[in-house]
């Protein structure tokens, strides 16, 4: 059985990124910067309604704009569109201002329908309009029942009940999505910005009914894309498409405001929790009805883990008697795709709420209450260093007891992410060249979390060279198939796979030089025994080496000003395990990320969705609101190392519990629960009852 | 955009003839460009550049009352420690503006002429009755950033934070109108908006701003907002307050919201409740009350009622440290 080093040099040490200054410099080219010869921009027409019957598309007005060269309908002949966003027709041209003109002359006859249903409370009702027609927009699960769940209530000496909600959120990487692609005679290039090479040539191939081998998809970087970047997306197809008839290469990047529309989300969650435990703090009874939306449908693009609106419940706890009962709601909205921990955080929202809930009608301490019913030993280990860092014992007091008019709280939630874990299928190469550079070539891509500087710290540590000396090349299909880049699998599918080409460059340069052991000192001198041809070996992930889940809890402290309602996060503590580490600043730029991310999810960010108009009314970060420098607070990472557990991905449990621990605190601040994200100053004031009642129209 | 010519203007007067009847001055652009850009605005058929006219770009400090140049920007208020010790309420309220970047080039006269930011007006699709449209859309939908106030049924509010200051301080807009200098008050140059559902102020087509007079009467002044984030945010409620503080008393008080009106709401009988009185909490509790007694709060803006009341006193509070 392999087994990584115990003694290390860099493994688990802190290295900088390797492509830190390109990126800081401006000279690492992301995919909406390539400019390939001849190229042209492309540009979508969307839907402008939300629902509506296309009966034509005349292009002939867009194709004699000057400086247009290429113009494609979405689909032919009558078509139904069902959101607002929903693609029609691309066009390209040689400027930015020729396609926004183009798109304006495309004549579009449309039947639109008056009856749509873009937000899921009424979306659900009885006689609502249906999105697709002749089916229900409800379309629930069997309910998920064990024990005797009825009779268990009447066993508990506390109860609750609560409403919890969480809100569609927008992936917005801060690279939008997009191609730039050329198709030739000889075939396809695609520069995607994607988290996915393999899927996107795949995708490509079978929409533009092309051998895979006649298409190679390039990611050198790529700014980010939590789960909706897996496909080429229709924009990468309609791409194509420009590319073959304009015989140029078109760059297709989406704007910020089609990012809004047609690309992904998170679905929303509406969770109705009843739960109950026994005096001695044991959790009991437990019935949870939940509904959510995905847009008009999961969705082909949504990778691995699913855009669906179902969640794990009751989360991290074990119940004896529960009952479960889910369905998802059709809406004239884009559809949902994988979004980071897909499931997890509007679960750790429901559930740790109603943790705290339940605890403090107990009158337990809402820490002890955890760790009396979260059986995980690596969580109970966090817990107690958690509270610990944020000072639970001198901090933690009793709800709503804040003195003064801006009160402050804190809270805790626990984190899971089982769906983890190495993609086994994943290969590489690597060429050893007589002068002693190395270079490693895996078919993966590094969608910014670090993958090339885990592939050269991992090399460097293996032949005793510095990660510098080490040159790394992701982000081409012509290299050997890598996974990926989600599902916190990245990191363990190439660590293993690197191990693995290592061993088998040391095992063959002994075979060819005779040099018994090439690494560190010995290396320049055994490659140069070579002689002429380089070493190209190739290695494949094994096992031993990797695992899965990781878990992890974090604290928040906030302060709450109870007349304005303004939330400010003070601190947050995140202590995050995932096995084996392999650079700890890149993985404390992950939970740096996730927190920061659950942060918006927390107090700031919700899709806006009019029932009227059916539009998005936030397609902008003036109105989707993130968070800025100003919002973030101190973040305390402590990082639990465990080499025996092999390596493991960080990227989705760092940002699942973030949001349920600031509501926690909220509350604690408060003394009254703010059940729905994002917490606004709005709800804030509502939820102590400062809002004067008025009457819906 | 559309297409449109561009020009620049070395003279007021040459300004306001190349504009014409069909043209918009450009002067930081932060609002124009994204007008054009989602094809809010009919035309224009010219874009005069308005920066390089001479001397609008000072701020000029005399005993009774400074002035502040149109093209005077966001970061040069910001930047400029007297004022700051002059009108603090004014410094308070343009170091609250969008972000670093955006103060850089945003002008005092861009800030007073801007447009609703209200999402139904400016999502591009959406016919609203600030567009000419048939409807409110916010009345029906969700007006969590809509006003308290209005004197017609478009709902969308002022959101210039100078505007509601410059009407604490009881300043004056002197506008080059039909070729002479016209005197607007903070209310004049708003008051269309509060009756015309398409006005975003009370300024013509061809009008331009050339400058904005501060009397230095009130000893005292200060802003607040509230936005949903820390820093560039827009107010969801904005507050100015100033007043001659003397002998802990208030006089010429003054004291205007933004962010839950057309135009910068100012209640008199709260302004002449406040002279002569020593600040406390219950004053500017009461002073609140008054300001806020006629709103029109619906389902989803009525938490500025709240929000609004606690920024009144606060603002009002400060006047007195």
């Amino acid at each position: 059985m392999p087994s990584w080093p115990t003694e290390t040099k860099y493994i688990s040490h802190p290295t900088l990124r390797v492509d830190a200054v390109p990126k800081v410099t401006g000279r690492a080219r992301y995919s909406s910067d390539i400019q390939a010869d001849g190229w042209l921009y492309g540009m979508i027409l969307r839907s402008k309604w939300p629902a509506a019957k296309i009966l034509s598309v005349n292009l002939d007005k867009a194709r004699q704009v000057p400086g247009i060269k290429a113009a494609v309908v979405a689909r032919d002949g009558e078509f139904t569109v069902r959101y607002y966003g929903e693609e029609i027709a691309a066009v390209a041209g040689t400027t930015r201002q020729a396609c926004l003109d183009a798109l304006r002359a495309i004549e579009v006859k449309a039947e639109p329908r008056n009856e749509f249903a873009v937000n899921e409370n009424e979306a659900r009702k009885d006689d609502a309009p249906q999105v697709w027609e002749g089916r229900s927009n409800v379309a629930a699960g069997p309910p998920r029942e064990h024990g005797n769940v009825d009779q268990a209530f009447g066993e508990c000496a506390a109860v609750i009940e609560g409403f919890y909600t969480t809100p569609v959120q927008i992936h917005n990487p801060m690279e939008t999505h997009g191609n730039t692609v050329s198709w030739t005679d000889d075939g396809v290039t695609a520069w995607a910005s994607t988290q996915g090479i393999s899927s996107v040539r795949d995708g490509l191939a079978g929409a533009l009914q092309l051998d895979q081998s006649k298409i190679r998809v390039i990611t050198d970087f790529m700014g980010g894309g939590f789960g909706s970047k897996f496909g080429a997306g229709v924009e990468g197809m309609l791409a194509a498409q420009l590319s073959r008839e304009a015989k140029a290469p078109v760059r297709l990047m989406l704007t910020r405001f089609d990012q809004a529309l047609a690309v992904g989300n998170r679905p929303s969650s509406f969770q109705k929790i009843k739960m109950g435990a026994k005096a001695d703090g044991t959790l009991h009874a437990f019935e949870a009805e939940n509904y959510g939306t995905a847009g008009i449908g999961a969705g082909a693009d949504s990778g691995g883990g699913g855009g669906g609106a179902d969640l794990t419940m009751p989360y991290l706890y074990r119940v004896p008697n529960s009952r479960v009962k889910q369905s998802h709601v059709a809406v004239n909205a884009g559809s949902a795709r994988a979004f980071r921990a897909p499931g997890n955080p509007p679960a750790s929202f429901g559930m740790e709420s109603a943790m705290d809930d339940l605890a403090v009608k107990l009158g337990m301490d809402p820490l002890a209450f955890r760790l009396k019913n979260d059986s995980n030993e690596i969580r109970q280990r966090e817990y107690a260093i958690g509270a610990e860092k944020i000072g639970w014992k001198e901090k933690y007091q009793k709800p709503g007891s804040s003195p003064g008019v801006v009160k402050t709280g804190i809270g805790c939630a626990g984190a899971a992410w089982p769906a983890g874990g190495p993609s086994r299928s994943t290969q590489g190469e690597a060429q050893i060249n007589p002068d002693g550079s190395v270079e490693f070539r895996l078919g993966v891509q590094d969608i910014g979390t670090g993958t090339k500087t885990v592939i050269a710290v991992v090399a460097a540590e293996m032949l005793g060279l510095k990660p510098e000396q080490i040159t790394v090349k992701v982000g081409d299909t012509n290299f050997p198939p890598g996974p990926g880049s989600g599902g916190s699998t990245t990191c363990a599918s190439v660590s293993p796979t690197v191990y693995d080409i290592c061993q088998r460059g040391l095992q063959q340069l002994l075979k060819q030089t005779g040099v018994a052991d090439a690494r560190g000192k010995n290396w320049f001198a055994a490659c140069k025994k070579l002689g002429v041809n380089p070493l190209v070996v190739h290695g494949n992930w094994i096992e031993g080496l990797s695992n899965r889940p990781a878990y992890g809890v974090q604290f928040a402290e906030v302060a709450v000003d109870t007349e304005t309602g303004l939330v400010a996060v003070k601190k947050i503590v995140a202590v995050h395990d995932c096995g084996l580490i392999i650079d700890t600043l890149t993985l404390e730029s992950q939970i740096n990320g996730g927190v920061i991310m659950g942060m918006g999810y927390a107090l700031y960010e919700e899709r806006v969705m009019d029932d009227l108009s059916g539009v998005v009314l936030n397609p902008n970060f003036e109105t989707y609101k993130l968070p800025g420098i100003a919002d973030v607070p101190e973040i305390e990472i402590v990082l639990l190392n465990m080499p025996e557990r092999g390596v493991i991905g960080i990227g989705e449990p760092a940002t699942v519990p973030t949001a349920a621990a600031i509501g926690n605190a909220v509350a604690n601040a408060i003394g009254v629960r703010v059940g729905s994200l994002p917490i606004t100053p709005a709800k804030v004031l509502a939820a102590l009852g400062k809002v004067p009642h008025v009457a819906t129209t | 955009m559309k297409a449109f010519e561009y020009t620049t203007a070395l003279s007021t007067d040459s300004a306001r003839e190349l504009v014409a009847d069909k043209g918009v001055y450009l002067a930081g652009g932060n609002d124009l460009l994204g007008l054009l850009k989602d094809y809010l605005i009919p035309g224009p058929n010219i874009l005069v550049n308005v920066k390089s006219l001479p001397g609008l770009n000072r701020i000029e400090r005399g005993a009774n009352s400074w002035t502040l140049g149109a093209l005077v920007t966001i970061a040069q208020l910001e930047g400029d420690t007297d004022l700051s010790k002059v009108f603090p309420g004014l410094h308070d309220a343009a170091s609250e503006i969008a972000s670093p970047q955006i103060r850089n080039v945003a002008t005092v006269g861009g800030n007073l002429a801007q447009h609703s930011r209200c999402w139904y007006y400016r999502q591009r699709d959406v016919p609203c009755l600030k567009k000419g449209g048939d409807l409110c859309y916010a009345r029906e939908g969700d007006s969590r950033y809509h006003s308290l106030f209005s004197g017609n049924d478009c709902i969308s509010p002022v959101v210039s934070s100078l505007g509601t200051t410059f009407a604490a301080l009881d300043a004056t807009a002197v506008v080059l109108r039909d070729g002479k200098e016209t005197r607007l008050s903070m209310a004049e140059l708003y008051q269309k908006a509060w009756t015309e559902p398409t006005a975003h102020h009370s300024l013509n087509p061809g009008d331009l701003i050339l400058r904005v007079e501060i009397p230095t009467a009130r000893t005292a002044s200060a802003y607040l907002q509230v936005s949903d984030k820390h820093t560039f945010d827009w107010a969801l409620v904005s507050c100015a307050a100033a007043a001659d503080v003397s002998g802990g008393k208030l006089n010429q008080s003054r004291v205007a919201l933004g962010s839950i009106s057309p135009v910068p709401h100012q209640v008199e009988a709260a302004n002449a409740f406040l002279d002569g009185k020593a600040l406390d909490d219950d004053i500017a509790s009461q002073a609140a009350d008054l300001i806020l007694k006629e709103a029109r709060p619906l389902e989803h803006n009525a938490y500025k009622v709240p929000m609004a009341h606690a920024l009144i006193r606060r603002t009002l509070l400060k006047l007195k440290s």
